[in-house]
């Protein structure tokens, strides 16, 4: 049987990612991930030296900042701006995380090709981010783990993050059912 | 070097799980507001109930001390609110939180490559141009 893997417009990716895979491949529930992450960002804090600053245990924004800046840092003798907890040796979640996802990919069979359609708003969409993320002190994992941790700066930023969710799910609806 | 290492194996186990889980720390508020289904968002209320019970028992059993966060003044909260409201809406476009993006670009998703090449462009371009030029705008 084939499937088709063209994204359909107005659809997330991730829908169409979750349909086509096969059931087995569903044991690892979310909640399971945000159970062990919630641990794992929690104890990186506390006992792995991932701080300060507080509340740094899992962050892609950040880790990923601190990585590139270390690295460019370190060859090209700058000082762009990394986090206390980066300065000696830069913290590797992102590798880490894109070669665990590689590790499972390959090893349940579905790493495949697929195209990009707008390769240029993808790029800004990723600087945009990165940005706010920077601005806000956090990508959406670590606003929640600041939030958890009770820290209200945290909080207010996890907030006005979920009203952008919540208007930006409208406005592609509204766009796709236009 | 602690650090570097655990933050590595820490993202090889978040990496691997993310693939197998299909998590998204935005697409469970999406999930539920397009089509209200839920497995996303107890992904996202589990992390964050998780570490909210965690974070008291750790400093418990580490003896660390109860640490009060400094009184962030009025325009570091508009900034955040406003650069939050900005990280929720454009990852909604661009279909995924961060760890998503590169779990998916670790699947062969070229268009979260070149998300992750705009991502960490967008970290030098930061440092560089934004952060000055608020330091400058902003009293």
């Amino acid at each position: 049987m084939s499937i088709s893997l063209e994204p359909m417009p107005g659809i997330p990716e991730s829908l169409v990612a979750e349909r086509v895979s096969p059931a087995r491949a569903l044991r690892v529930t979310a909640v399971h991930m945000g159970t062990v992450a919630g641990l794992l960002a929690v104890a990186a804090g506390t006992w792995f030296d991932v701080s300060p600053p507080d509340a740094y245990g899992v962050c892609m924004a950040c880790h990923g900042r601190d990585l590139v800046n270390w690295t460019i840092n370190a060859a090209a003798g700058t000082r762009l701006t990394v986090a206390p907890a980066s300065l000696v040796y830069p913290l590797l979640t992102t590798v880490g995380v894109f070669l665990g996802a590689l590790v499972a990919a390959r090893h349940h069979r579905e790493f495949r090709w697929i195209t990009p359609d707008q390769p240029v708003k993808t790029f800004l969409y990723g600087v945009l981010v990165m940005n706010f993320a920077l601005i806000a002190g956090g990508c959406a994992i670590r606003l929640t783990l600041r939030t958890a941790a009770g820290e209200g700066l945290g909080a207010s930023g996890f907030a006005a993050m979920a009203a952008g969710i919540v208007l930006g799910t409208w406005w592609l609806r509204w766009r796709a059912t236009r | 070097m602690t650090a570097a290492i655990a933050s590595l194996l820490i993202g090889l186990v978040l990496g691997y799980l993310g693939q197998r889980s299909r998590m998204c720390f935005i697409g469970g508020i999406r999930d539920f507001i397009l089509v209200r289904d839920t497995a996303l968002l107890k992904g996202l209320l589990a992390f964050g109930v998780t570490a909210w019970v965690a974070f008291p028992l750790a400093r418990l059993v580490a003896g660390a001390p109860l640490d009060s966060p400094a009184a962030a003044d009025a325009v570091t909260v508009a900034l955040t609110i406003a650069a939050g409201f900005g990280v929720g809406y454009v990852s909604t476009l661009a279909n995924g939180c961060p760890l998503r993006q590169h779990v998916l670009a670790a699947q062969g998703v070229t268009s979260s490559m070149t998300y992750l090449a705009g991502f960490f462009a967008g970290a030098v371009a930061f440092h560089l141009w934004v952060a000055p030029a608020l330091f400058r705008l902003l009293p």
